[in-house]
């Protein structure tokens, strides 16, 4: 396994510097492809992401992993674009590890389509460029005589044509070019166009094999116990009673890890199938020592937050104007709380791990798998170049597959018995011991001068950051400040902004839209609180504030962000207005707004929310309207698929979504106790895109931020603001 | 350890297990019908949803002891090919995001027009509450079967 690994990587290493010709083993273990002649070839494949074979079947190597965003689809349609082919002819498979550079393979931070949009418009006409030359050859005329069409050469003084497939060797024998021209975006026939997810079928018909699907040959199971407190360690176990269930093979327990994963300390059940693991871990006689961090709850924490929150931000993040000389004029203040929430997707956390002497195997779904295998290989005396990964599809992530501790207690597991296994993480497991989206509180403020303008902002978040735990609590700068630090939209004379963290003893990670989120919900409620205040239409103010402000960089640093008010003011307008928002009302409906921009992926996106209230606190969502600008679009149902299911993360957050914790233990343990929404909550989603031309991008979190911002103000428009969230903990009820 | 006969997807087994073994295990883990997925273990998410003598059930709950002489349909076997009209209502309406779900929903949604061609709007709303998807795929799923009531009915 090993010489394999090493040979495959040095092979890729040799094929990127060599010609097209060299690459046609690509996909070849050792070196046996190499000897073959080229006329002799299956396929041509003149770099990592796509090969297309005799037959003129494409497939598209991706290089991100796939979750649920439609990566598998939207970046196969780039590389189909610039090739020119039938994107039904276009089959997608997951990049294997090592066959790019690692980070390629980072999916997160909606950067997916950003990052790739010009590598595999490039990928596609490098093949197309070489496809063409290879038909030039056959003719015997000037490539610029040569067209590509639909899987074809053309020759346009003869218009004769020859497939994709008949070229193969003979383009497989060029130089790969060092540059190509790539098509004029006016002239594109598949982006832009919807496509189905290229793996649909498969999904329809229980044949995709996501990892907690994947079987190895003499695959063991397992089933962990983990320790109750964070960083707490065993004392003993008993695992009598656990051995004697029939299946049972091995009990073994392993060590709790500290930044950046959090590892708890584990007594893990390896059987023969998983209901024998599930049964016997419930017999596990286990002592921990929980530590001296066991007695922490979001009672008091919020208690504290609420308490620090008086007092000024021990970082200071982004400061405009000079708030002293304003604050204290015609002041509005208002607090905002959200709780810890868990990424609950429907397939719980799982890896395989097969070690044999100093080197092991992995599968399984990851979306940081470079730092992934960087762990593994600290955490457990394995040589990384020792590791190899076998990525697969995820039944959902969220941000939690950014984090990796399955695939550390995994290999802690496997290096106790030699046979692979595969880690299952009960759902228990996964609602209790997750990577928390951090509790947070908002103290704002502002002031407005005599004549009704707004001239001073100041925002006081207050969080427990993801930062302590990936890099210990020493870390100096743990802000968690996107959408209220330089990025500030609205345009305001004085602005101030800080964080204070609070440390706890739960685990925290990365959940879709992570800081954009938190924040977004109490600037929009905000606005609109200072909007009421002032007797001024929520929209029109907001666009006093954005419609005129030129776009302005976040930073002094080469690649800092960019911020577009206008943008973002244009979203607005879309979902206000087709939520007939200038209209009038009927009785008891209300219509609350909220609009941002998530920056990082240069999108925007606006929620207008219709609610009918039947009684004080009790309501209906007529109906919510999102409007998008994500530049240019690549696959717009895709895109609208993103719109759809962002609302109902969002809504759901709103509605229900909390974890509590008490004696440092989460108390939710599965879909009873952390609710999501169901069939029968959902209302009906209007999705409405901008038509832009700006550069594409990413649309995996957008699309959530707003939704309880808009519903919250339409409820503060009804006559009751909540202000923490879920809105359930305020009394609020929903049909 | 004790056998016993299941008849899944119109074929027959034997498997060896405890009885108290639930049949999504012995489905995932003994017969490699990986398509019916583990999602909570408790009836609460309808992931693990198959179809046993025409009715939704929760393969998660069912002893694989209390399955002999029953007729098992898993998402393997609701087609070969995915020709069910659930299955092309699905396809038509592009439902799936990470998919994981989705053989669970379509379980319960092909049970239901097994058992009614043109369920009311309540009805499919009571019987399909009972699957979740974090993706949040519901719009997509209600347009689904609506599209699958019209084929059926045609």
């Amino acid at each position: 396994m090993k010489k394999e690994t090493i040979d495959r990587r040095n092979f890729i290493k040799l094929s990127s510097l060599a010609s097209g010709s060299l690459a046609i083993g690509f996909m070849m273990p050792g070196l046996k492809a190499l000897a073959l002649p080229a006329f002799e070839c299956e396929f041509f494949q003149p770099n990592a992401y796509l090969k297309i074979d005799k037959q003129g079947k494409v497939t598209v190597f991706v290089s991100k992993q796939e979750s649920g965003q439609g990566v598998d689809t939207a970046l196969p349609m780039i590389v189909a674009e610039e090739l020119d082919v039938d994107f039904r002819n276009v089959k997608a498979a997951i990049a294997p590890f090592g066959t790019i550079k690692g980070s390629e393979h980072d999916t997160g931070g909606s950067q997916s389509v950003l990052e790739m949009y010009k590598p595999l418009r490039n990928a596609g006409a490098v093949a197309k460029t070489m496809l063409i030359a290879a038909a030039a050859n056959e003719w015997k005329v000037a490539p610029s005589t040569c067209a590509a069409d639909n899987g074809e050469v053309v020759n346009t003084a003869t218009m004769q044509r020859i497939k994709y497939g008949e070229l193969v060797c003979q383009a497989a024998l060029l130089p790969i070019p060092k540059e190509v021209t790539l098509k004029n975006p006016k002239d594109f026939k598949v982006i832009g166009r919807s496509e189905k997810r290229s793996n649909l079928t498969d999904m329809l018909t229980g044949r995709s094999k996501y990892g907690s699907d994947i079987k190895v040959a003499d695959m063991l199971y397992a089933v962990a116990e983990r320790c109750p407190v964070l960083d707490g360690t065993l004392i003993s176990v008993d695992d009598t009673a656990a051995k004697r269930v029939p299946g049972v093979l091995k009990v073994v327990s392993y060590k709790g890890t500290g930044a950046p994963m959090h590892v708890r300390a584990g007594v893990a059940v390896i059987a023969t199938n998983t209901w024998a693991a599930i049964k016997a871990k419930k017999l596990l006689n286990i002592t921990w020592d929980e530590g001296k961090k066991n007695k922490e709850s979001t009672e008091q924490l919020f208690k504290t937050f609420e308490a620090k929150a008086k007092a000024k931000p021990q970082i200071e993040v982004f400061n405009k104007g000079d708030i002293t000389k304003v604050s204290g004029k015609n002041e509005i203040t208002a607090n905002y709380a959200q709780p810890f929430l868990a990424h609950a997707t429907m397939e719980p956390m799982n890896f395989i791990a097969s070690v044999k002497g100093d080197a092991c195997e992995l599968w399984g779904g990851l979306q940081l798998p470079d730092w992934a295998v960087n762990t593994v290989a600290t955490e457990t005396g394995i040589k990384k170049e020792n590791i190899k990964l076998n990525l697969t599809l995820m039944g959902g992530a969220f941000g939690r597959r950014l984090h990796f501790d399955f695939a550390i207690e995994a290999v802690k597991i496997a290096q106790q018995i030699d046979k692979p296994v595969k880690l299952v993480w009960e759902r228990t497991d996964d609602m209790q011991y997750s990577m928390y989206r951090p509790a947070n509180y908002h103290q704002l403020k502002a002031g407005t001068d005599d004549t009704g303008k707004l001239i001073s902002w100041q925002h006081h978040v207050l969080g427990t950051p993801i930062a302590y735990m990936t890099d210990g609590p020493n870390n100096k700068n743990p802000q968690e400040m996107e959408g209220a630090d330089a990025g500030f939209c609205y345009d305001v004379p004085n602005v101030n902004t800080g964080y204070t963290p609070v440390d706890f003893n739960i685990n925290r990670g990365w959940l879709r839209s992570v800081d954009i989120c938190v924040n977004t919900f109490p600037v929009e409620c905000f606005i609109d609180e200072i909007a009421a205040k002032l007797n001024k239409d929520p929209l029109a103010f907001r666009l006093s504030m954005l419609e005129n402000r030129v776009d302005f960089k976040t930073g002094d640093r080469p690649g800092s962000l960019t911020q577009s008010p206008a943008r973002i003011a244009a979203v607005l307008k879309m979902a206000a207005d087709k939520a007939g928002w200038a209209q009038k009302r009927k009785p008891n409906h209300f219509i609350g707004l909220a609009t941002h921009s998530f920056i990082f992926a240069k999108s925007y996106a606006a929620h207008a929310l219709e609610i009918e209230m039947l009684e004080a606190k009790k309501f209906r969502i007529i109906k919510a309207v999102v409007a998008i600008d994500c530049g240019l679009v690549i696959n717009p149902d895709g895109l609208l698929n993103q719109m759809q299911g962002g609302f109902v993360f969002g809504l759901t957050q709103a509605l229900k979504g909390e974890i509590t914790i008490s004696n440092s233990r989460v108390m939710q343990d599965g879909f009873f106790s952390y609710e999501l929404l169901r069939y029968e909550e959902m209302p009906p989603v209007e999705v409405y895109m901008i038509d832009s031309k700006e550069e594409p991008g990413g649309v995996g979190e957008v699309g959530l931020s707003t939704v309880a911002p808009a519903l919250c103000n339409a409820l503060a428009a009804a006559g009751n603001r909540p202000r923490t969230l879920p809105i359930r903990n305020e009394g609020f009820s929903w049909v | 350890m004790p056998g016993f006969s299941l008849d899944v997807n119109n074929k027959k087994y034997t498997v060896e297990a405890e009885a108290d073994m639930p049949l999504l295990w012995v489905l995932r883990d003994l017969l490699d019908l990986t398509g019916t997925k583990y999602g909570c273990g408790v009836a609460s998410c309808g992931s693990c949803t198959v179809i046993m003598d025409g009715n939704a059930i929760y393969s998660c709950q069912r002893s694989v002891g209390s399955c002999v002489n029953k007729k098992i349909i898993t998402i393997e076997g609701l087609s070969d090919d995915g020709s069910h009209p659930v299955q092309k209502a699905w396809q038509q309406a592009g439902v799936p995001q990470c998919g994981y779900c989705q053989p669970g929903q379509m379980m319960t949604a092909a049970a239901l027009l097994g058992k009614n061609k043109r369920p009311s709007d309540e009805v499919i709303s009571a019987e399909m509450s009972n699957n979740l998807c974090r993706c949040g795929t519901y719009q997509r799923i209600k347009e689904a079967i609506h599209i699958a009531i019209e084929d059926i009915n045609k």
